[in-house]
């Protein structure tokens, strides 16, 4: 064996097989690999039967929908130039605020696009959710159940809560045990918040990760009781370049939100309403949706 | 007494050819960061940025001082050992970095980078021992 690796490039040779496979491992191991965890069992249909049951005859438009329980209008506007989606959302109820996985599963690399995980779930309305199948950390909890409870690292660790009543608020991970939190009724991991107590809480230098530059965004904010704003924004294209952290935190502070935070953008930003995509989803180099974890919806 | 110096001359050129690939490398991990930047959409990575290093102070300026210091340490056999392991530490350790700059761009993570910058090290902590240890036993040789 000693012979064998004293002739010149012959360890090289091996090394590097070696480290080409581990490599390729690695790779796999984190974009490919699917790692299932836990199946959500979906509502049973008695639930189901009699939620549906409540439900009156929606009005519904190519930009709206109205019923007793859900109460939904979609406006296009331009702005720092960009093409922004503004959902104003009304419900009766918290319950009716909810989240999905992709293929009803929790785990790794499990993904589907936001419309096929929204039409799997009959939603009315729904946006990308915090991608959270794409890193080991971030709290994850899902329509009341806990499903992860490991922290990100500090400094890069805000988490949206929306508690039981359906109202939102924004916690460190790191200064907030999981624990303290499994009573709520959504956890989200990605951020950061925009506006926290009608302040914006971000500023120009302000950016997922080591970002600088505008991006699609997609993000979600109360104005009071069950009554919500959703953002989402095209980006990287010459007809829309994207919003920063700050432009977004100020489009929710002009219209009365108390709190709003950052979801997964970039080429996972996106927008279904009534069984079609709003945005024009794109990552910059190629349009149509990104596949995402989860997706937070509204419906029954 | 020629054939000896022509000797000492070809281990001086090898361990000066190694400093160079060395060289060439840091320089292609300078590219590698700048054109995979502008796939980034302005998201950049330390991990990345910074990976030249490796190559660059662990290769291209170690060898170096090999060659000006303690260029006939490479008549030793062991020499070829320190050689393949403290290589492969390098080269451990750089593609480590280039892993960890790629899912720090695209947002994500992967608990195998510890492992191989673990493996990297210890290569590399290796190597130097071998490198100490051949130094001194040159120079004891030469006293």
């Amino acid at each position: 064996m000693k012979n064998f690796f004293s002739k010149p490039y012959r360890w090289a040779a091996v090394f590097s097989i070696l480290l080409m496979g581990a490599v390729a491992f690695v790779l796999l191991d984190t974009f490919a690999i699917q790692k299932a965890l836990v199946v959500v069992e979906p509502e049973s249909a008695m639930v189901a039967n009699e939620t549906a049951a409540s439900q009156s005859d929606p009005v519904i438009s190519d930009n709206s929908y109205e019923d007793d329980n859900i109460k939904i209008s979609i406006e296009t506007v331009r702005d720092d130039d960009s093409t922004i989606y503004v959902a104003d959302i009304q419900v009766s109820d918290a319950s009716y605020l909810k989240t999905a996985f992709a293929n009803n599963t929790y785990g790794r690399n499990i993904k589907a696009t936001t419309s096929e995980i929204a039409e799997a779930q009959n939603a009315i309305f729904a946006i990308n959710g915090d991608y959270y199948g794409f890193r080991d950390g971030g709290y994850v909890l899902r329509n009341g159940v806990t499903y992860r409870n490991t922290a990100r690292s500090a400094g890069d660790d805000d988490a949206l809560v929306i508690d039981k009543d359906g109202n939102l608020s924004v916690v460190s991970e790191n200064q907030t045990s999981m624990e303290s939190l499994s009573n709520n009724w959504q956890v989200l991991s990605f951020g950061p918040g925009l506006v926290e107590n009608g302040q914006i809480v971000v500023d120009s230098s302000s950016e997922v990760s080591q970002s600088m530059t505008s991006n699609p965004r997609t993000a979600i904010g109360q104005i009071s009781a069950l009554h919500y704003i959703v953002i989402v924004s095209d980006g990287r294209t010459s007809e829309s370049a994207g919003l920063s952290l700050l432009q977004l935190a100020q489009e929710f502070q002009e219209r009365g939100c108390t709190t709003a935070y950052n979801l997964d953008g970039g080429g996972s930003s996106t927008m279904y309403f009534n069984g079609k995509v709003v945005n024009n989803p794109t990552d910059g180099k190629s349009t149509g949706e990104r596949e995402v974890s989860d997706i937070v919806y509204f419906g029954y | 007494m020629f054939i000896l110096d022509t000797k000492i001359k070809s281990h001086k050129k090898k361990i000066m050819k190694t400093a160079l690939v060395y060289l060439a490398l840091s320089l292609i991990a300078i590219v590698i960061n700048d054109v995979y930047g502008l796939f980034g959409h302005g998201v950049h990575s330390a991990s990345m940025t910074w990976m030249f290093l490796y190559p660059l102070l662990g290769g291209a300026v170690l060898y170096l001082l090999i060659f000006l210091l303690v260029p006939d340490i490479a008549r030793f056999v062991a020499y070829r050992m320190f050689y393949n392991i403290y290589n492969s530490g390098i080269a451990t350790l750089s593609l480590g970095s280039f892993l960890k700059g790629i899912f720090d761009i695209a947002g994500t993570s992967s608990v195998y980078i510890a492992v191989f910058y673990a493996i990297g090290e210890l290569f590399v902590a290796l190597g130097l021992v071998m490198l100490l240890v051949l130094a001194v036993n040159l120079k004891k040789s030469q006293a």
